[in-house]
């Protein structure tokens, strides 16, 4: 009789635990389940680009996550495409975190667009050891809303990529990842690449790779029509 | 009054081998000075080896004795630091160093306390002097406490050892009438006065101090002279009894000392966290916090090295410390040999309630997560690697910013006043360290290909009063492949220049 019992109680257990590891495994983020599309609509960081917005499944960055921006050449608007996201961050008292980027971030530009210059870290980690150190704390201390980095010397390993992006996950911050056209065929543990390039006039975005959704998508953003106004001739 | 005497019979010991990491490594240790062992651990104890003996007769009855030389300065920096210690429970505290060697025995460092003003607050005597004693054994430091109603009488009782028995259990401070029965049952020999008086008193046949205290007192005083009277009265606390007045210095200071050097970093880590844990417990009792730790490595003569860890808003967990003094350890390679380890708090501000970082459940805020991410990222990468920017009231666009002080970052909120408003034209979210020069040929500009001009001029012309003029025409320009640039022509030397990237 006791016997019997014990097996009936075990098996509850036993389902119980199973129930747990599957909810578990249904919890991260890319798992995409049909069911939970209502959902997961309004998961993303609002971009400031509704044309953009559109195309992320989250309607937004993906939050926890690492963003791979694919770019070669600077000047394009790789910058002012995060600048929206960027200013709504700082307002709401989060840091931004920028490793080693290429120029000086322009103080008057970055206040103009309405980021709060004492929310802005900038590092300048020595060696790759240190540089992903400082990446992977500053993911994880839960303080910092964005982390953006640019892919000074050799590609970090696959496994530094993993780990970035576990970061991100724990610390909820978004990652945006700076890397060169070049590493566009290497696989990535990215949830969001972007290939970003310009057509002569306009921002051109190529969507490579998007978690729980359709990738392969072309996408063309305008610059600011203050800085393309073309001025009429003087004479 | 209720006087506290602490002595530290074993203080020329352990100031030098206090910063091993295990209790006791069971190898016979000596403290020699003069040619005479004045201390021993208990396993050179073992072998027969005691104070007064020579250092001949010693090494000839334990072969592998280990024969430290004795530092007095780091025996009294260590009573200072016990001062302090004993600060933190009561404002009355006075230290008295070790006394002259005399036949190979000298008067142990002690430390006065007075109690009767603390002992409400430590929740009566019994756990205030179980504190006491857990807190030297945590120090790893060898006591013995006596109570009494004046320094002379509890320094006299501390050596009494029925006394200390009966103080293991004392619930409450003793009455008058016990004194005096302490202090009349106690043997002549524990006077604190010089062995030729000791020996006069009992070639008198005055072996306790009843008999003593029977004689009336002219005569006693014609027999062993004036001081000694004065002496009696004191500890009978028919007279005052004076003992110097402790000031605690307005900073921190501890050091640890190696008697066998350590070569790793990592060795170093388990005596950072004891100077640690000791600074934490001083700054939480005087309510106080430390902005910079300064550690100091001391390589003997092959001078030293300083670190110094620091830390944006007070921070009184000892965990949280380590791990910043770990981050800056690992940074250093030891090239030499440390021989000790010194901790020095310079600028100590007082705590104030509102600043404190934990609250009541140990929750974090955002902004107190920030300040530990900082203080982690500076350990690690230095100062130098880490900023910030501001906006600056300048014309010219490379002074319409500077580099701030992550400093800026802590202040948490805006600061009030006057504020600087950026500029209301398109600026460039890129600037180049120095304006990069563009080539001109045949009216075209070339920059990585050829780049045409969008906008513009916008004439910037500063500093005309002053030797060097800035007269410039921006532009905004496209290149070939679509990048945007901010350019300008230089008016003086009509040549062009990339300032910045719309990126």
């Amino acid at each position: 009789m006791s016997n019997a019992e014990n097996l009936f109680q075990n098996k509850q257990l036993d389902q119980q635990a199973r129930q747990q590891r599957l909810s578990q495994v249904l919890r991260r983020p890319d798992i995409w389940q049909a069911a939970n599309e209502q959902q997961r609509t309004r998961h993303g960081i609002a971009s400031g680009y509704p044309g953009l917005d559109a195309l992320l499944t989250g309607h937004g960055w993906p939050r926890g996550a690492t963003t791979e921006l694919l770019v070669d050449q600077s000047g394009i608007g790789e910058l002012s495409l995060l600048l929206p996201a960027l200013a709504d961050m700082t307002q709401r008292e989060q840091m931004v975190v920028l490793i080693n980027p290429p120029f000086i971030p322009y103080a008057p530009a970055l206040a103009a667009a309405g980021v709060r210059l004492e929310k802005l870290l900038i590092l300048h980690p020595r060696g790759q050891r240190d540089q992903l150190w400082a990446m992977e704390q500053t993911l994880q201390s839960g303080c910092c809303g964005a982390l953006l980095s640019w892919q000074a010397g050799p590609p970090p390993a696959d496994k530094d990529l993993r780990r970035l992006q576990v970061a991100a996950r724990d610390g909820n911050a978004v990652h945006f990842h700076f890397r060169p056209s070049s590493s566009a065929a290497s696989p990535s543990p990215a949830a969001l690449r972007l290939q970003l390039a310009s057509d002569g006039e306009q921002l051109v975005l190529q969507l490579h790779k998007q978690l729980g959704g359709s990738a392969g998508q072309r996408l063309h953003l305008a610059r600011n029509s203050d800085l393309t106004r073309r001025d009429r001739p003087l004479h | 009054m209720l006087w506290l005497c602490i002595q530290f019979p074993r203080l020329p010991l352990q100031a030098l081998t206090r910063a091993q990491a295990g209790p006791d490594d069971g190898r016979p240790r000596a403290v020699a000075e003069q040619q005479l062992i004045v201390d021993a651990n208990p396993a050179a104890g073992r072998r027969g080896i005691d104070c007064a003996l020579t250092i001949a007769t010693a090494c000839a009855l334990c072969a592998d004795l280990e024969l430290l030389t004795r530092d007095t300065e780091r025996e009294s920096q260590l009573l200072q630091e016990l001062a302090q210690w004993g600060y933190s429970f009561t404002p009355v505290v006075s230290p008295m160093a070790a006394g002259p060697v005399e036949n190979g025995e000298s008067r142990a460092a002690c430390l006065y306390l007075e109690l009767s003003g603390c002992l409400r607050a430590s929740g009566g005597l019994q756990p205030l002097l179980q504190q006491l004693q857990r807190e030297l054994e945590q120090m790893q430091i060898t006591a013995e406490m006596g109570l009494g109603h004046s320094p002379s009488a509890a320094h006299m009782l501390s050596q009494l050892s029925e006394h200390r028995q009966w103080l293991q259990e004392a619930k409450s401070p003793p009455t008058g009438q016990q004194w005096r029965q302490w202090i009349s049952f106690t043997p002549s020999k524990l006077l604190d006065c010089d062995h030729k008086t000791i020996a006069k008193l009992y070639a008198c046949g005055i072996k306790r101090v009843s008999q003593l205290l029977a004689i009336p007192l002219s005569e006693v005083g014609s027999r062993f002279g004036r001081g000694f009277v004065d002496y009696l009265a004191r500890l009978n606390g028919s007279r005052h009894d004076p003992v110097a007045s402790y000031q605690p210095p307005p900073q921190f200071h501890s050091e640890l000392f190696f008697p066998s050097p350590l070569d790793n970093s990592e060795q170093l880590l388990f005596p950072a966290g004891r100077l640690v844990r000791e600074l934490c417990q001083q700054l939480q009792r005087r309510q106080l916090y430390a902005q910079q730790l300064r550690w100091k490595l001391d390589f003997g003569q092959k001078g030293c090295k300083v670190v110094s860890v620091e830390v944006s808003r007070p921070l009184l967990d000892p965990q949280r410390l380590i791990a910043l003094t770990k981050l800056q350890l690992e940074r250093i390679k030891l090239e030499q040999e440390v021989q000790a380890l010194h901790l020095t708090c310079d600028q100590l501000q007082p705590l104030e309630a509102s600043a404190l970082d934990d609250d009541l459940f140990g929750e974090s805020t955002n902004l107190q997560r920030s300040h530990q991410l900082l203080d982690k990222l500076k350990a690690r990468l230095g100062h130098e690697a880490m900023s910030g920017v501001t906006l600056r009231e300048s014309h010219l666009p490379e002074q319409a910013w500077q580099s701030a002080d992550t400093l800026i970052l802590h202040s948490g909120r805006r600061q009030n006043g006057h504020q600087v408003k950026p500029v209301n034209a398109p600026r460039p979210s890129w600037l180049l360290q120095r304006p990069d020069p563009i080539k001109a040929r045949n009216n075209k500009l070339y920059y990585r290909g050829e780049i045409n001009l969008l906008q513009g001029p916008e004439r910037i012309d500063g500093y005309w009063w002053q030797h060097h003029r800035h007269a410039r025409d921006y532009y905004i320009a496209r290149g070939e492949e679509g990048s945007l640039y901010w350019v300008y022509q230089d008016l003086t030397s009509e040549e062009w220049y990339l300032q910045g990237i719309y990126a």
